[in-house]
């Protein structure tokens, strides 16, 4: 059989333990006459605990009161400390500081979606074109957000033509190879 | 924190990386081809991803080698990419070659992809010989993109070009030739460019639909063409063109198999540009002598100059190529554009490009020296 340990007989006798401890420890002091004994004496125990309140030596009633004082003490000065605390918090998020963190935020927001439109043409069509690209080093057939460029960066003097069925070329002297190359794109 | 915000968006720029080899796909040719691919370098090609978006820049440099007996002319390199632009596709050419069997040459490609997403797997670019022609005008390659006409065309002009300029050097003399390149080089420089976009639209919206006006075309006649336009118009609105279309007859003996047409435009002040070129529409044409057909293409471009659109006042068109059953070619020759003052307005050859750039860079010596080669 597996006794109880003194803790919990003494919650036991001051009706401090759960509804399932407390079952199995009644069960078992009815079975146990040692363990009946010790949950006894703390009943007992708890009875002469009320007159040691008064004992002279000792006023336990006034060092309750001295320490609850010292809590609510203790309490107080927390929320002072609190209460000078709040306006640091509305000076580190207000004004200039503010203001600094939404263009930020705003300023990342704009990059991404530039990012993630990295060449947004407000002259697309719905359909394949070809032209020249927009800094002039190259041709390119694009289809929304596609493109396939053809560049001729480094070269001279080039000369573009176009093909109406959808064509576009560009004609120069290669500067490392000294060749004629001939650039095409098609939106065929 | 906007210090933090600029690192982030430094952070999120700075996301490239040195491209996989893998990402570029060249297909060689069989080891019996005429011309094989020796190497290729790959440079500072890098991947680069922006937001959503993922933008390949390609520095690549193939050495080729040819393995026939005969001399190389001019050679085609297709270039794909299926993710990146649906319909569209691209190549790099090289006319006006003098590449002897066993000899090696470079062919340099820069390519800049965008694309919205990473597509995982497979490469992103796929790059294959279309063809190769040579000195005799014969043709090795899979001519998807009509190379072989392309490359027939130019060594045409090329030799039309070469001749003019020994007959100059035979008739007037190395200062003869001296001021013959400085004219090309001064019409090169002074040539009036337009910026031309062309939009071949997906569907067909009501504005598309309502031109200003109708527009005819006037046009240039050479005596000995064998094709001659009857008429032709095109829809216009300020700085657009649009469905371009023209009727040609065939007046030589022989079946033709492609017409080309020069289209040019005068703006409000008189100059005179080189629009486009309006190509044969059905791939498979097959004009017998005495018949006609209609050039048409669907698309629409649009016209500007430093940014500002060009009102179109006139349109002139010429023909400026033609392709006969048997492969061989028709393009005008020097004294046809000479009268007609087209030497002004359209670019010069590949040929003449090439060896005016010579004159410029290693002088009129070395032109001459060129010129004793052919």
């Amino acid at each position: 059989m597996k006794h109880p340990s003194q803790a919990t007989l003494a919650l036991h006798a001051g009706g401090d333990l759960g509804f399932l401890a407390r079952w199995r420890a009644e069960r078992h002091v009815a079975r146990c006459a040692r363990c009946r004994e010790d949950f006894a004496a703390f009943l007992d125990l708890r009875e002469v605990l009320p007159d040691l309140s008064e004992t002279p030596e000792i006023s336990w009633n006034r060092l309750a009161s001295e320490m609850k004082a010292n809590i609510r003490l203790g309490l107080a000065a927390g929320e002072c400390v609190r209460a000078e605390e709040t306006p640091l918090r509305h000076s580190l998020f207000s004004g200039a500081r503010a203001a600094v963190a939404v263009a930020s935020v705003v300023a990342l927001l704009v990059t991404g979606l530039v990012l993630q439109h990295p060449a947004p043409d407000p002259a697309s069509v719905d359909g394949v074109e070809v032209q020249t690209t927009a800094n002039g080093d190259g041709i390119q057939v694009r289809e929304g957000g596609r493109a396939l460029r053809l560049l001729h960066t480094g070269a001279r003097s080039v000369t573009y033509s176009v093909g109406a069925q959808g064509a576009m070329r560009a004609r120069y002297v290669d500067p490392e190879t000294g060749n004629v190359t001939v650039n095409n794109v098609y939106a065929e | 924190m906007a210090i933090f915000g600029l690192l982030g968006a430094a952070s999120l720029l700075a996301q490239d990386e040195v491209l996989d080899a893998r990402a570029v796909k060249i297909n060689l040719t069989p080891q019996d081809a005429p011309v094989n691919f020796v190497s290729t370098t790959m440079g500072e090609s890098r991947v680069t991803s922006r937001g959503a978006a993922v933008v390949l820049d390609l520095h690549m440099s193939l050495e080729m080698r040819n393995a026939s007996p005969n001399r190389i002319r001019g050679v085609v390199l297709r270039v794909v990419s299926q993710e990146v632009a649906a319909g569209g596709k691209a190549s790099v050419a090289v006319p006006s070659l003098n590449i002897g069997p066993g000899e090696s040459f470079p062919v340099r490609i820069d390519l800049q992809l965008m694309r919205p997403t990473q597509v995982a797997g497979g490469p992103l670019v796929q790059v294959d010989l279309d063809g190769v022609l040579f000195q005799d005008l014969t043709f090795y390659g899979p001519d998807r993109l009509n190379s072989r006409r392309s490359l027939t065309v130019w060594e045409a002009e090329a030799q039309r070009d070469r001749e003019y300029f020994k007959r100059v050097l035979a008739q007037s003399g190395p200062e003869g030739l001296r001021q013959e390149m400085l004219a090309s080089l001064a019409r090169q420089a002074d040539q009036p460019q337009l910026d031309v976009r062309v939009i071949r639209r997906r569907s067909v919206s009501a504005a598309a639909l309502a031109p200003e006006h109708q527009a005819q075309f006037a046009f240039l006649r050479f005596p000995e063409a064998p094709v001659y336009p009857i008429e032709g118009s095109a829809e216009i609105s300020g700085g657009e063109a649009r469905a371009p279309r023209i009727q040609v007859e065939n007046h030589s003996g022989q079946t033709v198999r492609y017409v080309e047409m020069g289209w040019l435009v005068s703006d409000q002040k008189g100059q005179q540009y080189l629009a486009a070129s309006l190509p044969a529409s059905d791939p498979e044409l097959y004009l017998p002598p005495g018949k006609s057909a209609q050039l048409l293409q669907d698309t629409e471009l649009r016209f500007s100059r430093r940014g500002e659109p060009v009102t179109i006042q006139k349109m002139t068109g010429f023909v400026s190529q033609v392709q006969f059953a048997d492969g061989k070619v028709w393009i005008p020759n020097r004294q046809n554009l000479q009268n007609a003052s087209l030497l002004q307005v359209l670019a010069p050859s590949p040929e003449e490009q090439r060896l005016s750039d010579l004159y410029r860079r290693k002088g009129l010596a070395a032109l001459v020296d060129e010129l004793k080669k052919f």
